[in-house]
């Protein structure tokens, strides 16, 4: 069966929390699978479920039901899966360099091996300028920059984005998501990624799955060809799988209200 | 260049708070016209000549009593405050019994520890500890509570363990407010200290301060004063430079 081959493969995933004693089911059959190398963009209403989805892929929540692979293993934090969020959640209190080499540190890498690696994913990325900075102290753009050294100094196999270019003024938002397919294409990382941005879905998922409301399910996984390709952004075939999408997502949020 | 306008924006408003008080002060003498206020230049002889005598002596051992309280107070609130930050169902266990002490006044159990721990620097050391105790745990806890949980989460994404929460996480997003409860519990803890200090001891700047009293001379009295205020001022200044070193990541 091909589900074998895939790189993430979820089956028949259940979360749930508790509330005030209360049982609240998050995600409620999700099934998704993914191969290797390929992209893939989560879209979907709010507090449908998408970033406890993530959660459970990046090891940090356990208490799931439901069969979860990555290349054939449990999830497990630390190991090569890194996880980069919309506030990106950099230290304030340590510079670029420290966030930046805080995993290999964790990981006890030598001090030699920590620092090459280091400088260049911060040479990469256009950030040995302010390695002596404070988050503080940088754009929005930088910031998700450190974000993304951080989580690429790991060597990750897949990397796992919630909504990371939410709070991104539109040209910045642009550069970098050029700047992600850049890093992919050199990488060949598995990216699963979530935002609210139809175009940015587009434009970056080679697999678009769309979620329904709370508890969230995958309601419809896409393929689309067009992801990646800076030449046609704006086009027609472009914008009419936008809308199709948005047709989607908005039956779904009208019933979603009426119920 | 630089720094000497550097220096002088940061001596200037100083010196003349020093100067405003010392009119205050002096005002306050002149318009009393009693004993019990003599004019600040009498005060400042006097202390001159304090300190040539025993007044040295007390004043460090206030010095040692206050700080080893607080090095007591903090080995033992910090860690704890930042775990049962950390662990809500452990607040929550441990909640009740805090509440239920916290506003106690602990000063009510002085006589207790002096019949318990004797008169010497034990009993004192030990009230002081506990009240500092209270408010750096309770300051600690909340602000390890209210750490924002993508720091957590971002971090134990990349690999941390609980120590390494602790290390790279709790500890340091914490510290500003630890440094805040640290100069807020030297306040008390000076307070306390004359208490403890007017009870039952022959040393310390609180003896001094009420044997001067008893003895009427006003003078000595105030030398007393003006010594602790000094010794409490020095103190907060080097909280203050050592919020400034360790903190560098809120003052940029
Ligand atoms: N730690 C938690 N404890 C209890 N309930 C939670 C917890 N985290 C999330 N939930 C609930 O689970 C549901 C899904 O939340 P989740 O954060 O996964 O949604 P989301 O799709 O990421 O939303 P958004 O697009 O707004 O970020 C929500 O109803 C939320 O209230
Ligand atoms: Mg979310």
């Amino acid at each position: 069966m091909k589900m074998n081959n895939d790189y993430l493969s979820i089956k028949s995933l259940k979360v749930e929390y508790m509330q005030n004693g209360q049982a609240l089911t998050a995600l409620e059959s999700v099934d998704l699978s993914l191969p290797q190398g390929k992209t893939g963009v989560i879209i979907g209403p709010s507090g449908c479920g998408k970033s406890t989805l993530l959660n459970v892929l990046a090891g940090l929540n356990p208490r799931y039901s439901g069969r979860v692979m990555i290349d054939g293993r449990t999830p497990e934090g630390g190991g090569e899966t890194a996880l980069i969020l919309q506030d990106y959640g950099l230290l304030p209190w340590k510079t670029v360099w420290d966030n930046v080499i805080l995993g290999m540190q964790l990981r006890k890498k030598t001090h030699r091996a920590t620092k090459t690696a280091a400088e260049a994913v911060l040479d990469k990325l256009g950030l040995l300028p302010m390695a002596r900075r404070y988050p503080a102290q940088l754009s929005g753009g930088q910031r998700q920059r450190v974000a993304i050294a951080r989580a690429l100094i790991l060597d990750p196999k897949l990397l796992l984005m919630d909504e990371p270019f939410s709070s991104l003024d539109a040209l910045t938002r642009e550069e970098i998501q050029d700047f992600l397919l850049k890093i992919w294409e050199e990488t060949q990382l598995t990216i699963l990624l979530i935002t609210h941005n139809i175009e940015e879905a587009v434009f970056l998922g080679q697999k678009i799955f769309i979620m329904s409301p709370c508890p969230g399910k995958i309601e419809q996984a896409v393929d689309n060809i067009m992801a990646g390709d800076y030449n046609l952004r704006g086009r027609v075939q472009f914008l009419e799988m936008c809308s199709f999408l948005r047709s989607f997502l908005h039956r779904r949020g009208n019933y979603g209200m009426g119920a | 260049m630089g720094w000497v306008l550097k220096k002088a924006g940061k001596t200037l408003p100083l010196l003349s708070a020093v100067i405003i008080l010392l009119i205050a002060w002096w005002l306050l003498s002149l318009g009393l016209k009693s004993p019990a206020v003599p004019p600040p230049l009498e005060a400042l002889k006097s202390l001159w000549r304090s300190m040539q005598g025993d007044l040295p002596a007390h004043l460090g051992v206030s010095l040692y009593r206050i700080l080893v309280s607080l090095f007591l107070a903090t080995a033992m609130a910090v860690p704890l405050g930042l775990f049962l930050g950390k662990n809500p169902e452990m607040d929550t266990k441990a909640a009740p019994l805090i509440y239920l002490t916290y506003p106690v006044p602990k000063v009510v159990f002085m006589p207790i520890l002096l019949i318990v721990l004797g008169i010497g620097d034990v009993s004192k050391i030990v009230l002081i500890t506990l009240i500092a105790f209270y408010q750096i745990l309770v300051t600690t806890r909340d602000a390890a509570k209210n750490l924002d949980k993508e720091y957590v989460i971002s971090v134990r994404s990349l690999g941390a363990g609980s120590w390494d929460l602790y290390r790279h996480v709790y500890l340091p997003g914490c510290l500003p407010s630890i440094l805040t409860s640290l100069r807020l519990g030297l306040g008390t803890a000076m307070a306390v200290l004359f208490l403890v200090e007017t009870y039952a001891t022959q040393k310390g700047i609180g003896f001094f301060i009420l044997d001067s009293l008893s003895r009427m001379n006003y003078e000595e009295m105030f030398a007393g004063i003006i010594a602790m205020g000094l010794m409490g001022f020095v103190l907060y200044l080097l909280l203050d430079k050592a919020e400034k070193n360790l903190c560098a990541w809120i003052h940029t």
